[in-house]
């Protein structure tokens, strides 16, 4: 959580992330170009370049795909999902390093601007055995672009994190894209089992993680709540709860995370104001419910952010009634005081 | 803030529980390894890269007789009555000829010329070209000759050749791989660009031919050839041969695109 705009906000964590970032792609790249001098020495430097960075960006992407969905369905692995917009960039990166060297190589230097050529050079959209290739990696690109670029706090709050998180829920358009761009492309010149194989695993491994977070997912919101008198929906009993965390339940078509603390019970809305994280899979530290995914901190009681900080949060009332939990199903402003039960 | 020995993570709290450091760590070690994989798998994979030179950094100056069938040439003697004539190309994507445009001015004929020219070499199974980058580097050494002029020969008339349009610049040696889908769009621009248009062909030992292709009047072809480039064709034509060279003259719209599928699709 920052009160001012910094271009990192620097600490020991996002320190080693970074370093292990900058170490995995060193290592990447000194494989795949030391394998191919060593072995095919007749390549090029422009074309190793072109290679190396666009394979690069391709493995990266699946590894910040998959980090959200294992945060999800293990807690374990949240310190990778902390900093993975640095990732976001280094793997954006690469990839214009790719595209970067690929339009200036293919579609510089001649009688056509290169960008329009990337467009024109190559007319055959109707054909899936010529289709330019090139124009689906051009799109992915500025995709990516629009995410790096957006990637800072400033832009999540001034786009507001509904814009935002759309914007960025473009990365699955992207990832769709560049495999289109590779099979139609590197794949169809060069077509080898063991690359087929490795891109089709990692597909598999993404769609996999995706679709049991999912499953996951739906089973928290099929969970029913029980509607008695007075408007009043019976959630669970205390004992359900563990101390210091939240149960997610569905209340009138929104998710809200009863919170557990010192003998106190209290409900806010499941979405955090940053980036839309689930708060109910968050802990109460030092009083305040904390997100999971960047410690953004809300007090329980009325779902405001402690000062200095602006956040606030859609409130519930609750009540106990022998142990049982029971919700009013109706949203409070957001940030508005209600009183914790106690028990 | 104190967090408890729990697996909650917190970014910007030092310190994190050892199980979820553990998971972390054989994340790490997983991704790696797995960055290993797909780097040996990818680099591995690629074809096998032709022993073709493109001597971007080497200036080399050759002398010869100029000539323009209907393409810059430059005749060079390598050894008595021994000739290699090179095809000059410009640098980019373009023709030599804009490079050409001042000695033509300084010369009243310039085919049959002796010339002078630096600039940096591109070779391959025996065909050698010149990318010229300066107007300055053309330097006139002997007003024409017509007898210096190499001969046409013509050889065989409605040839039928399966291949591969291609530019012969980024063919030869320029870049890796010159040719097929990927280099589809840079031999496209190439071509509209001056740069005359080659049939690479390979016959059933592997052993490749290259024909300049003209007009069937012998005039250059760029634009009309462009939807062509880099696919399979049949192409037909009257085949004459120039010394080193052999030339393809054809009628465009007698190319035949030929569907071949590639070799997964």
């Amino acid at each position: 959580m920052g009160v001012n705009y910094q271009t990192v906000l620097w600490n020991k964590n996002k320190k080693i992330y970074d370093k292990w970032i900058g170490l995995s792609m060193l290592i990447y790249l000194l494989c795949f170009i030391g394998i191919t001098i060593i072995t095919n020495s007749g390549t090029s430097p422009e074309t190793l370049i072109i290679r190396a960075f666009g394979t690069l960006a391709i493995a990266l992407l699946h590894i910040i795909l998959a980090i959200g969905p294992l945060a999800r369905l293990n807690t374990r692995f949240l310190p990778l999902l902390y900093n993975r917009r640095h990732l976001g960039v280094s793997m954006f990166l690469a990839a214009l390093v790719h595209g970067g060297f690929s339009m200036f190589q293919f579609h510089a230097l001649g009688n056509t601007n290169p960008i329009y050529a990337i467009f024109t050079s190559n007319m055959d959209y109707g054909s899936l055995t010529n289709f330019p290739f090139q124009v689906l990696g051009f799109f992915a690109l500025i995709i990516l672009f629009l995410m790096a670029a957006t990637s800072h706090d400033f832009w999540l709050k001034n786009l507001s994190p509904k814009i935002w998180k759309r914007l960025h829920m473009m990365v699955y358009f992207a990832y769709a894209l560049i495999i289109l761009h590779i099979f139609l492309g590197a794949f169809q010149q060069q077509p080898s089992i063991a690359s087929f194989l490795v891109l089709g695993l990692g597909f598999i491994t993404i769609a996999s993680l995706h679709l049991i977070t999912g499953f996951k997912e739906t089973k928290t919101d099929k969970t029913k709540t029980q509607l008695i008198e007075d408007g009043w929906e019976y959630v669970c009993d205390i004992d359900e709860i563990p101390e210091d965390r939240a149960k997610i339940f569905i209340v009138d078509k929104e998710r809200i995370a009863v919170f557990k603390y010192d003998n106190k019970l209290s409900a806010i809305s499941n979405v955090c104001k940053h980036q839309g994280g689930p708060l109910g899979e968050g802990k109460v530290i030092d009083g305040c419910v904390t997100c999971p995914w960047h410690g953004y901190q809300y007090l329980p009681h009325n779902g405001q952010s402690p000062p200095p900080f602006t956040e606030k949060v859609a409130t519930y009332r609750l009540k106990n009634d022998n142990n049982k939990i029971y919700v009013l199903p109706e949203a409070l402003a957001e940030g508005t005081e209600v009183a914790p039960v106690t028990y | 803030m104190n967090t408890n020995e729990d697996d909650f993570f917190v970014g910007y709290i030092d310190n994190v529980s050892s199980k979820t450091k553990k998971t972390v760590k054989n994340f790490v070690i997983l991704g790696l390894l797995a960055l290993i994989t797909i780097a040996v798998v990818f680099a591995f994979t690629q074809n096998t890269f032709k022993n073709s030179s493109f001597e971007l950094t080497t200036n080399t100056k050759i002398m010869g007789v100029y000539h323009e069938m209907p393409y810059p040439m430059l005749k060079v003697k390598t050894a008595e009555n021994t000739f290699k004539n090179i095809l000059l190309i410009g640098f980019g994507k373009y023709s030599a000829n804009p490079f050409l445009k001042k000695i033509r001015e300084e010369a009243s004929e310039l085919s049959g010329s002796m010339l002078s020219i630096e600039g940096n070499l591109i070779y391959y199974n025996g065909k050698t070209l010149l990318q010229i980058t300066s107007d300055e580097k053309v330097t006139l050494i002997e007003k024409a000759n017509a007898k210096r002029l190499p001969k046409i020969k013509s050889l065989v008339n409605d040839m039928e050749l399966t291949g591969e349009i291609v530019d012969p610049k980024c063919y030869f040696g320029v870049m890796k791989p010159g040719k097929g889908k990927i280099h589809r769009s840079c031999a496209v621009l190439c071509i509209s660009g001056g740069i005359p248009p080659v049939l690479a062909t390979t016959d059933e030992n592997n052993i490749s031919e290259y024909y300049l292709i003209t007009d069937q009047k012998g005039d250059p072809i760029n634009k009309k050839i462009l939807p062509y480039v880099g696919k399979p064709s049949l192409v037909t034509g009257n085949v004459v041969k120039i010394e080193d060279w052999y030339q393809l003259r054809i009628d465009v719209s007698s190319i035949k695109e030929l569907n071949l599928p590639s070799r997964i699709y």
